[in-house]
């Protein structure tokens, strides 16, 4: 799989298909650019005076509209600190036997030996590295915020069922709001709630809300039209259906809700904790991050993994199985934890004085010190040459990135022309042998790595998106994309989003390279499956946050480690729809393949692959969204654009720069969404799927 | 088409029924039918180029108390819909719709709703049983409905579960069961709060062929004893002439024949229905009394093997084989009701063969 420019080559074949014009559109635009831009600069690079001061206008707007809902905002923040407060409390003043049986005691209830385990080696973990009481503060942001999720995305959920109507457009802006970056919704909250924890808590509803609520419409969509038909012959009222048959009969699907729920809503919590005011995990992770001590760092992330992992694996047993296990045996564990609370009341040790794994700690932090020291020169080498030889050129092109200091010469005017000229003759070589489209898209990558993606000429990103869109989906998406990245040129946010586009695009074709060989492999073996696939479980369940922690410790702060952050976080949907679609063909297939004499490796490229192509493309569409969502934590870590533009804006309280960015970003991911779903559905259609 | 029997009032009554599938159906029915002057073929056509999609067009019929009526036809044939107009799953865009007397359309919600706790009762094609519930649960649920209490309806749920032989599996959950015991746990539910009327939606098509028929015949022990007014969907030919007492025959949205099974079988009112009929095995499913004739006094009867007026024409050769005279025909009350001409036996069976 490639980046989406190369998509067209897909549909090859006949000399200027639709794909071969849209490539050739895209090249003349990009050429003209190019050759003009001497005489006339504004080709190339969006003169300032054309923007429109959008970020201003947004802030001017919304903080007249901040201003007028403040006080009810303030009166609601002031609401929720009492079971904020309550939950607080209860949480770091329950003694810790308790809550360790307590947790014990369900784990024994719904996953029997396994689970139990989990939660009590887990938690002891969490007690043993000191982290208590800031692991609990988090706990009880979560336990206030995930029923204000639950019940808010439960009801619109509904909602959007009761009223079919509404349900797209309900559905349109669940997508943005899964799509705007979590850091952005946290400027305006910080405006409306004042510093604190209730902005997180706020934030962390809102983000976590939306996934309960497509669980919920899809569960009832889902449930059989008989068993509805017969809740209505039954002689049922419209709420009995509702609540008696319907919600029950997707119990399934809306657990799968809840599990997310609780997982958006930990992760977005810990988030939450950048804009401080709080002592929990998140805020310990930040200040230890911060102070490079990464020991400590990496025993807190460890403690936020470990509580992901915990809810997430009851919360999905409980969303699957209906065996249930000893109640008497998870009631004896419960009272022993009672038991030993009571007996040990005086006398139980405080939390936060318990440093089992300090010494662990410090072991690491001098081990990995140490380490450092010793293969510095080798770990810096990696960097440099990932930064020199591949994310530089793509970002500034090789006539910026080739110095004679990193490549031993410099670009000069006659490189580029032989450059061109070479990629020209294979190009047309290409369309002689009929493969045009193929030939085209050849010719306009290399312009693209000559030029570099944060230096490309307006015209020609809209043109190109213009011309993907309408390969992939036809005059309306063609239309759609133009529109909404014009949006971003005139907000003046273009020179940004291009570089997030630069980030994103640079992860993103690693995720489509790698991941995409890595889920070939493990289809091909299941044996590699069988490693791979818990380690895929591990990345997908650890909160976006505590992925900075080890690339920082290796490679410091920079380009370099939020590119491996990102494509640690996003490569994981790739490696999985990849294997999925390989594996999944139906078995007539295969067999009617190999009765036909088709070796493995013949069936893999000539059945399999083409079958599972649409499968693949969701995979890419998941892998750009998933690289996106990472982008923005990655600014705190050191990456250029959007994501930086949205932190800072954080930092200095600007709404409306917030605001702007946050939507330049939604942009972005949006148009590469539906681009990469155009592709997968127009696949679908042609294998009749 | 319809054999009215008319001082009995119908159980369920059809008139002009129509449903169109589609933006503003209801209005564009009306202009339809107005602008043809009532000719439903032609309305239908201006309907299926407005893009429009007519899925049940004008159909007429009753059916009358305690009478097992088929409704038969090819997948999209409309079958499916119309019991649901019927049973106001769906709203009829057109025409009348009587149950008892009462008519259907005008009814409210709440009228609709007291009318499925007392009077109707439904089988599905694929059971709908509530995957939460037991089957005691599944079953007491339209009883729940009406407000009873927890052990009156419990009471009646394991009534109705040991009348279709599912004693022993009322604690069990439905993805616990077969196809077929499902299917029981659906009839069972349907018949909970003794229902005067009876739709079932191709109940047994989703099951294997013998479980099928070992379920028919169940069903029409069932129905021998509690004698329903029963619409019965299916697509099976050889389903619907065991059970039927008159077949209807849709297609394309249209009903094209209503008759008797032996109607059916020995005068298919197009190439449509006869293709139907045409693997049935005509002897084992028309009667005597299709071929008989009345006695003239030329007849001399030499021979009684002893046919009977409902026997099937299969088992009446097989009694005169080797006759040539005309033998007599006795009814149910054992007085003779006429002849049959041996040859003419075999000519109705013979024509099935051409």
């Amino acid at each position: 799989m490639m980046a989406d420019s190369d998509m067209p080559a897909s549909r090859g074949g006949i000399a200027l298909s639709t794909g071969a014009i849209a490539a050739l559109i895209a090249l003349i635009t990009g050429a003209i650019c190019i050759a003009l831009e001497p005489v006339a600069p504004w080709l190339v690079k969006f003169p300032d005076a054309w923007t429109l001061p959008a970020a201003e206008w947004i802030g001017a707007g919304l903080s007249w509209f901040l201003d007028l809902i403040k006080p009810a905002m303030r009166g609601i923040s002031a609401l929720l600190a009492y079971p904020m407060a309550w939950a607080n409390t209860l949480f770091t003043g329950m003694p810790w036997p308790l809550l360790i049986g307590l947790v014990t005691a369900v784990g024994w209830f719904i996953g029997g030996f396994w689970m139990a385990a989990l939660g009590f080696v887990g938690l002891g973990f969490v007690l043993s590295t000191g982290y208590w009481l800031e692991g609990m503060a988090t706990l009880a942001l979560v336990a206030v915020s995930v029923p204000l999720a639950l019940l808010s995305g439960g009801l619109i959920g509904i909602l959007a069922n009761e009223f079919p109507r509404f349900k797209s457009a309900i559905q349109t802006v669940l997508d943005v709001m899964q799509t705007v970056p979590t850091f952005a919704y946290l400027t305006p909250l910080l405006f409306l709630f004042g510093f604190g924890p209730v902005v997180g808590l706020i934030a962390s509803a809102i983000y976590a809300a939306p996934p309960m609520a497509r669980n919920v419409i899809l569960g009832l969509e889902r449930v059989e039209s008989d068993i509805k038909e017969a809740a209505i012959m039954s002689g049922g009222t419209r709420l009995q259906q509702l609540f008696l048959i319907e919600i029950p009969s997707a119990k399934t699907q809306i657990m799968v809700g809840v599990n997310q729920c609780l997982m958006a809503a930990l992760s977005m919590v810990i988030i939450a904790a950048v804009i401080g005011g709080f002592k929990d995990i998140g805020w310990e992770v930040l200040l230890t991050m911060r102070k490079a001590y990464f020991g400590p760092s990496l025993m807190a992330g460890m403690v936020i993994v470990i509580f992901a992992m915990i809810i997430d694996r009851y919360s999905s047993k409980l969303a699957s199985d209906r065996v249930r296990y000893s109640l008497r045996v998870a009631v004896a564990i419960a009272m022993t934890g009672v038991i030993l609370s009571v007996a040990t009341w005086r006398s139980l040790p405080d939390p936060s004085e318990i440093a089992l794994l300090d010494p662990v700690s410090n072991w690491l932090d001098t081990g990995l010190t140490a380490f450092l020291k010793d293969n510095g020169a080798g770990l810096d080498g990696l960097k440099n040459g990932a930064m020199f030889y591949g994310l530089l050129p793509l970002k500034i092109g090789l006539d910026g990135a080739v110095l004679p200091f990193t490549w031993g010469f410099a670009w000069t005017k006659g490189m580029s022309v032989a450059l061109y000229a070479v990629a020209a003759a294979v190009g047309l070589l290409l369309a002689m042998r009929g493969r045009a489209t193929l030939g085209i898209t050849l010719v306009i990558l290399v312009g693209i790595v000559e030029t570099g993606v944060a230096e490309l000429p307006w015209p020609f990103v809209l043109v190109g998106a213009g011309a993907i869109g309408w390969v992939s989906g036809g005059r309306k998406l063609a239309i759609f994309a133009v529109v909404m990245l014009a949006l971003i040129l005139f907000s003046g946010l273009w020179e940004r989003a291009m570089l997030s586009l630069y980030m994103s695009g640079a992860s993103v074709l690693t995720c489509a390279v790698v991941g995409g060989a890595i889920g070939l492999l493990c289809a091909v073996s299941p044996l590699a499956w069988r490693f791979v696939l818990p380690i895929c479980d591990m990345l997908q369940t650890i909160p976006l946050f505590v992925f900075l922690i080890p690339v920082l410790m290796f490679f410091q702060i920079g380009e370099f480690s939020a590119f491996l952050a990102i494509c640690l976080y996003a490569i994981v949907p790739m490696i999985r729809y990849t294997r999925h679609g390989l594996i999944n063909t139906p078995d007539e297939m295969i067999e009617a393949a190999v009765s036909s004499g088709a070796t493995e490796w013949q069936t893999m490229v000539e059945v399999r692959a083409p079958y599972a192509a649409p499968t693949i493309l969701l995979g890419l569409n998941q892998t750009i969204l998933y690289a996106f969502a990472m982008l923005v934590i990655a600014a705190l870590i050191g990456t250029t654009g959007l994501g930086q533009s949205i932190y800072g804006a954080l930092a200095q309280a600007d709404v409306g720069l917030g605001i702007a960015s946050g939507a330049a970003m939604a942009i972005l991911a949006l148009v590469a969404d539906r681009l990469v779903q155009g592709f997968a559905e127009e696949r679908r259609q042609a294998l009749g799927l | 088409m319809t054999t009215e029997t008319a001082d009995i009032q119908p159980a369920i009554s059809c008139r002009n029924v129509w449903q169109v599938f589609g933006q503003g159906a209801k209005q564009k029915l009306a202009d339809a039918l107005a602008s043809t002057g009532g000719d439903s073929d032609a309305a239908a056509r201006i309907l299926r180029d407005q893009g429009l999609i007519p899925a049940v067009q004008d159909a007429t019929f009753d059916v009358h108390p305690g009478e097992l009526f088929v409704i038969m036809g090819l997948s999209g044939s409309g079958k499916s819909t119309i019991v649901r107009c019927i049973s106001q799953l769906l709203q009829a865009t057109g025409g009348e719709i009587l149950i008892e007397g009462e008519n259907l359309v005008d009814a409210s919600k709440a009228r609709l709703i007291e009318l499925r706790r007392r009077k109707l009762g439904m089988v599905f094609q694929h059971f709908g049983l509530f995957p939460h519930m037991t089957v005691t649960e599944n079953v007491a649920f339209p009883l729940k409905m009406q407000g009873q209490n927890k052990a009156d309806r419990t009471k009646r749920a394991l009534e109705v579960i040991d009348l279709v032989g599912l004693k022993g599996r009322e604690d069990s959950f439905p993805r616990e069961m077969s196809g077929g015991q499902r299917q029981r746990v659906g009839i069972a539910r349907s018949l909970a709060v003794n229902p005067d009327i009876w739709f079932l939606d191709e109940p047994f098509s989703a099951l294997d062929p013998l479980i099928r028929r070992q379920l028919q015949d169940e069903f029409i022990n069932i129905q021998a004893t509690l004698q329903k007014s029963i619409v019965f969907i299916t697509h099976d030919i050889a389903e619907a002439l065991k059970i039927a007492d008159r077949i209807a025959i849709m297609r394309d949205g249209k009903i094209v024949q209503i008759g008797t099974p032996t109607e059916i079988v020995l005068k298919p009112v197009d190439d449509y229905v006869a293709e139907f009929s045409k693997d049935v095995v005509k002897g084992r499913h028309a009667k005597v009394a299709s071929v008989m004739r009345a006695s003239t006094a030329d007849d001399k009867t030499p021979d009684d093997p002893g046919l009977r007026q409902n026997m099937t024409l299969e088992a009446a050769l097989a009694k005169c084989i080797s006759l040539y005279d005309p033998v007599p025909v006795w009814g149910d009350d054992g007085k003779m009701i006429g002849v049959v001409d041996p040859a003419a036996l075999a000519a109705a069976l013979q024509a099935e063969e051409a």
